[in-house]
């Protein structure tokens, strides 16, 4: 009895160690149809230049630390690349003056789609061109330490956000290989529509949240009142068995709504370190 | 990773390409900013005229009541700028500036002295005593929340509330309200206290009402003409869910009663069985803003007018049902005048 069944599961495992085995054989390349994912987790560091005349005239400048983790999810052979974008930042800040002191902290959610209009074959390179949309979620504040009655402001926000990407893949100039080792891209978002939390000119937190009044708090916002701009050049490049990736993050966030207005600018430099990920079907 | 090739250059897709530069370039246009002022002098006086013309909100109101005009203002005093002042010149100019506006929520930090106009009180008669408070206080009050409480001789509730500052907590209320429990009625002494927060006082006014009450009205700046308001927004007492309080109320006050104290005697004044003894409160009707000037000194004025019941401003104070100064035969026999006059309204 004892015999038999070890005999089974032999026989049951088999086609499994199978399996496994020709999956080994195809992780090397990539077939039609398979789907893997780019994730790249970077941190950055920058400088800021904020505005926000709810708190004060006058325009804050400091440090900006963020991290950032940004997806891309692909389908080999389907034109449709999904992207998934988490960021959160804070800065601290001081006026010219260097009497007062500002902090900011932001999450940033963006969720979206590419399609990948052409790739044109250069040599051996490749310069690819996506473009798409994606929706932006926003939650932050900033903290002004010797403001009274109005210390703080609030952000949130929605948009709409067309996304192009410009990718360019390229052999090791130093080492002409078969797989493309290298990897410049540059990605840009301009929000086009959506709304955003705002206090009115002179409305304190204590009359909307308290007193529950509403005065114009959610704005509709489009590039005529918030002209914003997000955009990113990385390097990716091979180091020690692994993909790293350097870059440059450029954030140009504006707002006009309820005759205030709002700045932050940031230009980050941004390091981090690039995996990619081949989804397979397991099937039991 | 090896790329999959799904198209081969074509002339076409350039235009695809010129878009995306089109796109990032279209970007570039259109800057939110604010123009700042010089941090000299004149830039410091032209940016702190600015932000008062811009956001204060008591203009017309100021006019009407004592001829206010803040354009002329900034006639007078730009003749007295120079650029060779010192600081401690520009902030006795500015200062002064600031307060053409007499208003107790405006004031200049700097890191040597604060501007301000504390008229409403320096001007009159203090009408309170810290000895004479004492001694009705004893040394067996309880304090709870900073409060300080007692039940006096003659029976009547005495209740020391000298600031908002603090929030206050409804289980705090709940047992003093409980404490003063079978004392004939109370008195809720708010002398010199200049305020806090608007949320305390409220609490504390939500003790004295069965029902929802209209107590007054606030609105806030849209703009930066002087005109330039939201409508009239109705404020609301809800009364509290915890133990409130059914019988007479005195609230004693002086002119140092301001801003959140000012309005918790707006509140009560709405309440059934409440009355108020002493002077007239020093108002404070604005709920300020805080800004700076480019020298770094802080500002902070009157943003959100609040008005009473009958939408009449209380900014310069409101007057109590019984006007009662404080005497100094009293003060000598060791009586506190403005407590004694309450003491006997109760026991009526």
């Amino acid at each position: 009895m004892k015999i038999k069944t070890i005999k089974n599961r032999i026989l049951l495992m088999l086609p499994i160690l199978m399996c496994n085995m020709s999956m080994n054989a195809q992780t090397d390349s990539l077939m039609f149809g398979d789907k893997f994912i780019t994730n790249r987790k970077m941190i950055g560091i920058g400088t800021t230049n904020i505005l926000d005349t709810y708190l004060s005239p006058e325009k804050y400048t400091g440090t900006d630390v963020r991290y950032m983790s940004h997806t891309l999810r692909q389908r080999q052979g389907n034109r449709f690349i999904y992207e998934l974008v988490h960021q959160g930042n804070i800065s601290y800040i001081d006026n010219r003056s260097g009497d007062g002191k500002e902090m900011s902290g932001n999450y940033n959610f963006q969720y979206g789609v590419h399609y990948l209009f052409n790739t044109w074959n250069i040599g051996s390179n490749q310069l690819l061109l996506e473009a798409g949309g994606n929706v932006e979620a926003n939650v932050g504040f900033i903290y002004n330490t010797r403001n009274g009655n109005n210390p703080a402001q609030a952000r949130a926000f929605i948009n709409i956000v067309p996304t192009a990407a410009l990718e360019y893949n390229f052999h090791n100039p130093f080492h002409s290989g078969a797989y493309r080792d290298f990897k410049l891209r540059y990605e840009i978002g301009i929000p086009v529509a959506g709304i955003m939390f705002s206090p009115n000119y002179g409305q304190s937190y204590y009359e909307i949240f308290s007193e529950g009044n509403y005065d114009h708090n959610v704005c509709f916002t489009h590039p005529g009142n918030a002209p914003s701009l997000r955009n990113m050049l990385t390097f990716d490049f091979p180091l020690l068995h692994s993909t790293f990736s350097i870059g440059y993050l450029g954030e140009f966030q504006q707002a006009r709504v309820n005759n205030l207005k709002q700045h932050v600018y940031t230009h980050a430099i941004m390091i981090g370190i690039v995996k990619t990920f081949k989804l397979i079907k397991v099937r039991k | 990773m090896r790329y999959y090739s799904i198209g081969i250059f074509k002339k076409t897709n350039i235009s695809l390409l010129i878009l995306f530069v089109l796109f990032s370039l279209t970007s570039l246009t259109g800057c939110v900013d604010e123009d700042q002022y010089a941090d000299n002098p004149k830039g410091n006086f032209e940016a702190l005229w600015s932000i008062i013309d811009q956001h204060y909100c008591f203009f017309d109101y100021k006019a009407q009541q004592y001829g206010l005009d803040w354009n002329e203002v900034h006639t007078r005093y730009a003749k007295q700028i120079n650029g060779e002042m010192t600081d401690a010149q520009l902030f006795e100019v500015l200062g002064n500036m600031l307060s053409e506006l007499r208003d107790g929520h405006v004031n200049m930090y700097s890191s040597f002295d604060v501007a301000r106009n504390w008229s409403w009180h320096e001007n009159y008669p203090s009408n309170v005593s810290d000895s004479l408070i004492t001694k009705y206080l004893g040394t067996d009050y309880k304090i709870a929340n900073g409060m300080k409480y007692r039940v006096l001789d003659d029976n009547i509730g005495y209740i020391r509330c000298s600031t908002f500052e603090g929030k206050l907590g409804s289980g705090n209320l709940d047992e003093i309200m409980s404490s003063l429990l079978l004392t004939r009625g109370l008195i809720i002494d708010i002398r010199d206290n200049t305020g806090g927060m608007m949320t305390s006082a409220e609490e504390f006014a939500a003790r004295f009402t069965n029902k929802k009450l209209l107590v007054g009205y606030m609105q806030h700046k849209t703009g930066k003409g002087h005109d330039d308001f939201s409508s009239l927004q109705e404020q609301y007492l809800e009364p509290s869910t915890g133990i409130r309080w059914q019988k007479s109320v005195i609230i004693l006050t002086n002119r140092s009663v301001y801003s959140a104290a000012n309005e918790f005697v707006k509140y009560m004044k709405c309440c059934p069985n409440v009355m108020t003894v002493g002077d007239k409160t020093g108002g404070g009707a604005g709920m300020p803003f805080s800004s700076e000037i480019p020298i770094g000194w802080g500002i902070r004025f009157s943003a959100c007018p609040i008005f009473d019941k009958n939408k009449a401003s209380t900014e310069f104070g409101i007057a109590p049902d019984y006007k009662v100064d404080m005497t100094t035969t009293d003060f000598y026999h060791g009586k506190d005048t403005i407590i004694e006059f309450a003491r006997n309204l109760l026991s009526k």
